[in-house]
């Protein structure tokens, strides 16, 4: 055996990282490490300044006209993605900026320690935010300098040589994913970055899988070592053997039917014919549940159930845990919105050390009722719930609301829990969203009064058809009264959905009222822009969305509204029961 | 010379992308502008400067704008603020 064949045949490995865009691919490896150690002298001579203001002018223009070859490579409808490039732009155009660089040459400091020093200056005061998102901003900024001092010495990048590989290196600058992506690389695995900075973003909005996070990524992986990047799973095998590809293949035929079915609509915004927008979001109780949401094209999570901890472990998750668990969704997301709800259980669904049995669990002790009676458990959901709301795009929803005392309360806990934060300098949304569930007919009766202590509403259709009709779905002598599109139960949406427009706050569907195809014109009618379906369920909506005219949608549910029969009204919407 | 305070609300405060809007928006006068807070105080006109000041949702920020077209460009800038940078408020 030669000593090229015993390097080929080397032995698998699993490494792990941070799944950062999703998306199967197996390819061979390239590393991508810009020579960035260098060194270079301090002080310059009086006669030396002209040359290095030159040769900074030079940097710039070349970075610059870089950048403006990125952004002409952007196809259109990636408004995200240009804004990204044309704010690095503003940056080295930042005559301010540039300028305090100029004259730090002028005074006797070589080019390349001005612009290190400048730009280290600006990177440090972003990193002593405690906003995450500005950190990740300052990461951009070290990109944009290791630009210019690879510019200044005339070192250029061969980006096409990753074609059909995927690119392993320490961390991808916007701009690289954009290159890399234009040159055909499939792949990107790095050892730093942020599953909220630009270019995680970039990567899922271009749709190649991404994994982030792999600690000594360039040791383990070496040039032309073939690799398996699930994007999903975060894992990446290292020389995979012939069980772990032919897994894989399964997987990605698996995928490829999939988008098969879905890849044409999803991009296609959703709006009606007469341009009413409607924002999709799903419905989600695990957090890899948020891959398939994103792929069906959901444009936020509109309601997680946190109690699907609880039912997992089978007792109280602790802090830690759920804020673990609440990070992972809302990071994955980003973006886009994500609405928790507290815990909503039940004794019917959870008995355990939580309270003693319930002839009426229904009716009993469960959402607001039991957070309400155990703060404890209640404020170590609410301190989860902040630190993981760091990146601003968590929202938190009360279960159960009956009474406006319920509301004040439970924000009078979120301020004390905060005030414990800001005391011991922990970081969190000072905005978090507080909303309501409505699914009680006492929300409803009152939704005005609460509307004006909720920044938002959703409708949970089960609950509500639940509590309105007095029927227990479950018990079969009854459960043939259970109808969503009862008279009573439409008349609960529409004043829910007047009440958030009066105080003007956004009011949304949730339950499965939402995914009914006979519903969706009728929901549209009534004022709701904002449904959350499973995610299988995402494309079939959208496409009925699609084809509703709201101008006659309203009409039609203003007539539909004044119906009194339920079996008239299940006619005009073609229900068979 | 005038002043005068604008607020941040939309729901992501003033990231990269309105920090670009206000650096577009205020090059495009010829007035001197600043934006101060708490004290720290940075030149309108500068990307690096408006995104160091960090302005969360919430954050009082002061428009200070001295210049020949100093009411035009405040009439403007203050908009721009209230429209929430055309953002989720």
């Amino acid at each position: 055996m030669t000593l090229n064949n015993l390097s080929n045949n080397v032995h698998r490995r699993i490494i792990n990282g941070i799944p950062s865009s999703p998306g199967l691919v197996l390819a061979k490896a390239i590393l991508f490490q810009p020579d960035l150690e260098f060194t270079y002298k301090d002080q310059i001579t009086a006669d030396q300044i002209q040359d290095n203001l030159d040769r900074l002018d030079i940097a710039l223009n070349d970075t610059i006209s870089d950048l403006y070859t990125v952004l002409n490579k952007i196809g259109e409808n990636k408004e995200e993605i240009t804004q990204v490039i044309e704010s690095h732009l503003m940056i080295l155009k930042d005559d301010y900026f540039i300028d305090l660089i100029r004259n730090q040459i002028k005074s006797g400091t070589s080019v390349e320690k001005a612009i290190v020093d400048e730009f280290d200056k600006q990177s440090n005061l972003l990193l002593k935010s405690k906003d995450l998102l500005l950190k990740e901003r300052a990461y951009e900024l070290e990109q944009i300098k290791d630009r210019l001092l690879l510019s200044l010495r005339n070192k250029c990048i061969l980006y096409e040589a990753a074609k059909d590989l995927i690119v392993v290196a320490k961390s991808l600058s916007p701009a690289d994913v954009i290159k890399f992506h234009d040159a055909g690389a499939k792949g990107f695995i790095t050892e730093v970055g942020g599953i909220t900075s630009h270019s995680s973003i970039l990567a899922r909005n271009l749709a190649i899988p991404m994994i982030i996070g792999v600690i000594h990524a360039l040791e383990f992986i070496k040039e032309n070592n073939e690799i398996i990047l699930d994007g999903y799973s975060g894992q990446i095998v290292i020389n995979p053997d012939e069980v772990s590809i032919r897994k894989f293949n399964e997987k990605l035929k698996k995928e490829e039917d999939r988008l098969k079915i879905y890849g044409e609509i999803k991009d296609v915004k959703s709006e009606t014919k007469d341009g009413k927008y409607i924002r999709l979001m799903a419905n989600i109780d695990i957090a890899k549940d948020i891959d398939n949401a994103m792929i069906f094209g959901a444009e936020g999570i509109g309601l997680v159930r946190s109690e699907h901890l609880i039912i997992t472990l089978n007792r109280i998750p602790t802090e830690e845990e759920q804020y673990q668990w609440y990070k992972s969704i809302v990071e994955r997301a980003y973006p886009q919105p994500v609405t928790i709800r507290g815990f909503d259980i039940g004794t019917d669904k959870f008995s355990m050390g939580v309270h003693k049995h319930e002839k009426n669990p229904a009716l009993g002790f469960r959402g607001i009722r039991y957070l309400l009676a155990e703060p404890i458990v209640f404020k170590s959901q609410i301190r989860a719930i902040l630190r993981a709301s760091v990146n601003r795009n968590l929202n938190f929803m009360l279960p159960m609301i009956t009474c406006f005392e319920q509301i004040l309360k439970a924000k009078e806990l979120i301020y004390e829990v905060m005030d414990e934060l800001c005391r011991n300098d922990i970081s969190f949304d000072e905005n978090l969203q507080i909303g309501v569930m409505i699914e009680t007919p006492a929300a409803v009766m009152i939704a005005e009064k609460l509307a004006e202590v909720s920044e938002f509403f959703s409708i949970g259709t089960n609950d509500l058809t639940q509590y309105t009709l007095a029927v227990d779905r479950s018990n079969e002598f009854v459960s043939n009264l259970f109808d969503s599109f009862h008279p009573s139960v439409l008349l609960m949406i529409k004043k829910t959905a007047e009440a958030a427009f009066s105080k003007n706050i956004p009011v949304s569907v949730c339950g499965e009222l939402a995914g009914h195809p006979a519903a969706t014109k009728l929901l549209i009618g009534l004022g709701i822009n904002q449904l959350s379906v499973s995610p299988p369920n995402l494309l079939d909506l959208k496409r009925r969305v699609l084809e509703i005219d709201y101008s006659e949608a309203k009409i039609f549910a203003e007539d539909l509204l004044k119906v009194t029969n339920c079996e008239n009204i299940r006619e005009k919407l073609s229900i068979n029961k | 010379m005038i002043e005068k305070e604008v607020l941040i609300v939309n729901r992501a405060g003033m990231h990269t992308r309105p920090a670009s809007q206000v650096v577009k928006l205020a090059s495009k006068f010829k007035s001197e502008i600043s934006l101060e807070r708490d004290g720290f105080v940075i030149n309108a006109k500068s990307i690096i400067g408006v995104m160091t000041l960090a302005a969360e949702q919430g954050a009082k920020l002061k428009l200070i704008i001295k210049g020949d077209d100093e009411n035009q460009a405040m009439e403007e800038l203050c908009k721009l603020f209230e429209s929430g940078f055309g953002e989720d408020i």
